[in-house]
């Protein structure tokens, strides 16, 4: 069945038994199965499908090849509805309290995607109770699919699918806001079906000894996102909690950054190194160019005519082999082409695929695995350049991709071997901030034996969690901190420098050195990584009167009103969500505020039974495991009240207390709410960075939250190596996140901290100094400030071990004595002439 | 003229949500609606009065006591319970109507109910037609005759009545024998075909209970202790109520 092999169908169970140190559960989870929800017709109906099998469909390995059909007639649809929260936030059928986290986004991607993949309209309706995009940047994703791709999103929960037997269509009732019952035909409906936790995981848990909680995942402390029950096992994904795929990555370097600090004395004593070939010279040889053409399923070969592309270049110079493949970054296409580069004699490799950002490093190992000096590899990107944007017109796709390929064969005969240096790696680490998530990032680096700096800018450790009482489970974050401080501050590994600022920073990865001023000292410090956890602060509101009205005050400051006065003499208080958030000045959502106002509601509730609690909200986002906290503030009475962006509550001062006029969203009335105190759930804010990346050349997003190297897979890991990323600093979060973010970097900058050498780059700037004129052009245009005039010398002298390779230097001289290595003039200009060559 | 806002907050009033929650098993979750609409989207009652099962609680939940325990709505919904079967919360909607109805003067209460449940009242079939025991019986027996002599394959059919120790005890509801008697022979026929050992009662077989319907507590107490006794005193193992 299997075409590449990959399944051994006469595989046996085998019994092995390992010794080990530490264990990390990471058994994830299945989708609810909504067959029992009989009013679904899930099962019945076969244009009934779960949002799995919806995943499968739109798969180019799929059943339908990744063209978008029904099941019943393999119709193309024009209608499909998502059906969310089946299997989560329901009490009544499934008994999964807890929100799945994740559905709303994958609704929103199936629907997109969908889009895409249609031929011609395609209506798509989410039907939801609220839409949680709490996620970093998921909100401009979400105001996306609802604002420009036309995805309509209806707040309301469906009692019953009926089908139409004639069409298979499904017919959907259901009630809008207005109290109006509507009912739409859809083509298809997809249920989007909740994450749950398998029969086989319970077995296990039971097996090691390892608490669950009610819903049967992982038992964890707030403060330990990590730490099962038992010692020496730990977990991380889905089986800790509900989460998505960055939360996932970062908790599981978290779980290794635990386990790896169980094992410090053990560290690489059962490590194997990979054995690479020694390189082959190839410089004297003429160019035998192999090229590979990726359909990338049906994300190119959908819209490309890949068999023509392949055709094509095989007729270009030096060309001496072309094949397609279905996936060219899978392992046995690697496989094939070291094959291929073995039987044909290749000296140069082109791939015209995707992005060089996500896969040119794997080609270029590809490369080394058969002895070729990884220079010697080119890609064209056919992908994200062309068949995403020209997929409406696949004739003129497959001309451009033509050309791509052309343009990269041309360049890839000019490419020249280059050798890395190899340099040695300073084992010291330095970790900017002092808040949960530098100390969690330094006491992690600090057990796995490294030496740590921290720095903190004020005087005291613990940042922005000064200011808070309690997470929403209780816990005493007050305590938390105390023992963190005492923590960290009886590492012998851990030098923590208050009052810190950063004035000087040079170096590159592996070697940095950072100059830290505290008051008139100064000092430099060496060291090989950093961490930025650099936090973030409460949202100052400029509406509701906040400022002008003592009766208005954030959440942070009703959290310390109810801790000295408790809730007595408040008889009504109104909280308002969003502040500061979701708007055009930060479209983003600050993802910690909807559980906020649940805990505070909570806790007055709790301290005041008799105090009415009224939350003015757009969406609860009470994500995962926090959904059982929202149900536990209506049961005890808080009131929820949905308004809309464009019609915001108002607050008016008045002698009997504040008054909140908004339009209840059931009723469809006016309401005016007397209130003690109106709470604004202001949003979440980076710290004031500006000066730090001044000096560092970190990159911010417009919000001034720290962009990752990958927002998916590598949320932990800045662009340049060597440096990492945690807590607050990166995007709001809670504290349990915050701490699993910093464990995490911590064990990202262990596996670089760990290695004794690494190689640096090939690409960098060369002075050709005979020529070179000093006009000191190149000094002044390096953003980076690494050229510079050597007077004893008189040359210009660019250190390869600090350049980035960006290239600015070789293109402003004016008598082109600079050349960027990989991109050299001729390197540039071959791509351009076989462009030009080529005509369109 | 803009229709006067409700005005909320303030000092915490007695609510009748808070006093329904006390009487019913869990509170019937009453406070914790999602407003998702489900229910509403499955009410049949759904529009009627511009009401809707997910309104009605949110005045309840609101402290909206006035217009709640006035509305009309609260007669028409049927107790279907299609609400409370999807609601992710489980709510006990029908349990809040009832307790609507329930606070409702009994002479205020919609006449047709009212007047049927008066009826049932009146003497030990339970007939809220007012049918009596002579009535019934001789329907029975009349209709059980005719088909015997009329119709091909059911000559030996029988309509028992007080039949003591029979397994099944079976209640009419009044509407048949007193207006539609021919409606009575489809379930007879399964009964004679299966072989079933069953008996009508001259007390208590009617099976309506509009006192039930009417939230009257103590009178669709009684009907049902009528019907229940008639039961225990034939000596019937089985119950059979078709409403």
């Amino acid at each position: 069945m299997c075409v590449a092999k990959a399944i051994c169908y006469d595989d046996v169970e085998r019994e092995s038994t390992l010794t080990v140190g530490s264990i990390i559960l990471a058994s994830g989870s299945q989708g609810y199965d909504p067959s029992k929800l009989d009013f679904l017709g899930y099962g019945k109906y076969p244009n009934v499908v779960t949002s799995e099998e919806f995943e499968r469909i739109l798969s180019a390995s799929g059943p339908y090849r990744g063209h978008l059909c029904r099941p019943l007639d393999r119709e193309e649809p024009k209608k499909i509805a998502w059906l969310q929260c089946v299997g989560s936030r329901d009490t009544n059928k499934c008994g999964n309290g807890y929100c799945s986290s994740v559905c709303c986004m994958y609704a929103i991607k199936e629907a997109m995607i969908a889009k895409e993949h249609v031929h011609g309209e395609l209506d798509c309706v989410v039907f939801n109770m609220d839409i949680r995009s709490f996620g970093k940047d998921y909100e401009k994703y979400y105001l996306r699919a609802k604002d420009k791709d036309g995805v309509r999103f209806v707040k309301a929960r469906i009692h019953t699918i009926t089908e139409i037997p004639e069409t298979g269509d499904l017919s959907v009732r259901f009630v809008n806001e207005a109290g109006e019952i509507l009912e739409e035909i859809f083509n298809m409906v997809v249920l989007s079906v909740g994450l749950q936790i398998p029969e086989s995981s319970k077995v296990l848990a039971k097996q090691l000894g390892i608490e669950l909680n009610k819903y049967n995942f992982v038992t964890t402390d707030p403060f330990a996102p990590v730490i099962t029950s038992r010692p020496g096992v730990y977990t991380c994904g889905v089986f800790q909690g509900p989460k998505d795929i960055p939360s996932s990555v970062t908790e599981a370097s978290a779980a290794a950054c635990m386990a790896g600090g169980d094992l410090v004395d053990a560290r690489g004593t059962e490590t194997k190194a990979i054995e690479i070939p020694d390189q082959q010279d190839v410089a004297e040889q003429t160019p035998r160019i192999g090229v590979f053409v990726c359909n990338c399923g049906i994300n190119i070969g959908g819209v490309v005519n890949v068999p023509k592309v392949t055709e094509y270049a095989g007729t270009l110079p030096n060309v001496v082999f072309t094949d397609h493949n279905l996936f060219t970054c899978s392992q046995d296409t690697q496989d094939k082409i070291k094959e291929m580069i073995i039987e044909h004699k290749l000296n140069r490799v082109v791939v015209a695929s995707c992005s060089p950002k996500t896969h040119e490093q794997m080609f270029m190992e590809t490369l080394e695995a058969c002895g070729l000096n990884r220079y010697l590899f080119e890609m064209a990107n056919i992908r994200n350049q062309n068949s995403w944007i020209h997929s409406k017109s696949p004739e003129l796709a497959t001309q451009k991709a033509k050309d791509l390929v052309r343009m990269a064969v041309a360049r890839s005969a000019t490419l020249k071997q280059l050798n890395e240096k190899v340099i040695s790696v300073n084992k010291q680490a330095l970790v900017i901030g002092g808040g949960i998530a530098g100390m969690n990032a330094a006491l992690g680096l600090g057990r796995q034996g490294f030496k740590v700096f921290l720095l903190e800018k004020e005087s005291e450790l613990g940042g922005f969690s000064l200011k808070l009482h309690h997470t929403i489970e209780g816990k005493d974050v007050k305590a938390y901190v105390k023992e963190l401080i005492e923590q960290v501050r009886a590492n012998a590994n851990i030098e923590v420098i208050i009052n810190a600022r950063i004035t000087d920073f040079a170096g590159y990865k592996g070697n940095f050195t950072t100059e830290v001023a505290t008051g008139d000292q100064k000092q430099k410090l060496d060291h090989g990584i950093i961490i930025i956890a650099t936090g973030a602060k409460e949202y100052i509101p400029i509406e509701y009167s906040y400022n002008e009205d003592p009766r208005v005050v954030t959440q942070v400051q009703l959290g310390d009103i109810l801790e000295e006065k408790g809730a007595a003499g408040l008889d009504s208080v109104v909280m308002i969500q969003c502040v500061g958030s979701r708007n055009k000045e930060n479209e983003n959502c600050s993802r910690i505020c909807c559980q906020n106002a649940v805990k505070n509601g909570i806790a007055i509730k709790k301290l005041n039974p008799d105090t009415n609690v009224y939350v003015l909200y757009r969406d609860i986002r009470t994500y995962g495991l926090m959904e059982d906290y929202y149900t536990e503030a209506r049961n005890l009475g808080v009131i929820f009240i949905r308004f809309e962006e464009d019609n915001p509550p108002q607050v008016e001062p008045s002698s009997e207390g504040m008054i909140v006029k908004v339009k209840d969203h059931i009723l469809q009335k006016n309401l005016e709410i007397r209130a003690d105190l109106v709470t604004l759930s202001a949003g979440m804010v980076a710290e004031d960075t500006t000066e730090l990346c001044g000096i560092m050349k970190f990159n911010r997003n417009p919000e001034g939250f720290f962009i990752e190297a990958h927002v998916k897979l590598r949320p932990v890991d800045m662009p340049g190596e060597g440096i990492f990323l945690c807590g607050t600093a990166h995007g709001p979060k809670l504290i349990t996140e915050a701490i699993a973010q910093a464990q995490a970097a911590a064990s990202r900058a262990t596996t670089f901290l760990s290695k004794s050498h690494i190689k640096l780059s090939a690409i960098t700037a060369q002075v050709d100094t005979e020529h070179c004129v000093k006009c000191l052009t190149c000094v002044r245009s390096c953003p980076f400030e690494v050229p510079v005039f050597n007077t004893e010398k008189q040359v210009i002298e660019i250190d390869d071990a600090i350049c980035h390779g960006c290239g600015v230097c070789a293109s402003v001289c004016p008598r082109q004595t600079i050349q960027l290595n990989f991109y050299e003039d001729n390197q540039i200009t071959s791509k351009i002439d076989a462009l030009l060559a080529g005509g369109m | 003229m803009a229709e006067e806002a409700i005005k909320l907050g303030g000092k915490k009033k007695s609510m009748f949500i808070d006093k329904v929650k006390q009487i019913i098993p869990d509170g019937g979750n009453l406070n914790l609606c999602l407003t998702c609409g489900a229910c509403s989207s499955g009410c049949p009652a759904t529009g009627l009065e511009g009401m809707d099962p997910r309104k009605f609680l949110r005045m309840a939940a609101l402290g909206m006591d006035e217009e709640l325990l006035k509305s009309n709505w609260a007669w028409m919904c049927t107790m279907c319970q299609r609400c409370i079967y999807v609601c992710p919360m489980k709510i006990d909607i029908p349990q809040l109507v009832f307790n609507v109805r329930n606070s409702w003067p009994r002479e205020g209460r919609p006449k047709g109910i009212l007047g049927s449940c008066d009826m049932a009242l009146k003497n030990d079939t339970c007939s809220a037609m007012g049918a009596t025991e002579e009535d019934w019986r001789f329907v029975v027996e009349d209709v059980a005759e005719e088909v015997r002599e009329t119709q091909e394959g059911f000559e030996n059919l029988q309509a028992p009545m007080d039949k003591v120790g029979a397994e099944f005890f079976l209640n009419q509801n009044s509407r048949e024998p007193v207006t539609e008697p021919d409606e009575m022979v489809p379930l007879w026929k399964i009964l004679h075909l299966v072989g079933a050992d069953w008996t009508y009662g001259s007390k208590g077989w009617a099976a309506e209970n509009y006192c039930l319907f009417m939230a009257d507590n103590e009178n669709w107490k009684h009907i049902v202790e009528v019907k229940a006794k008639a039961v225990d005193d034939l000596k019937c193992k089985v119950w059979l109520n078709t409403e």
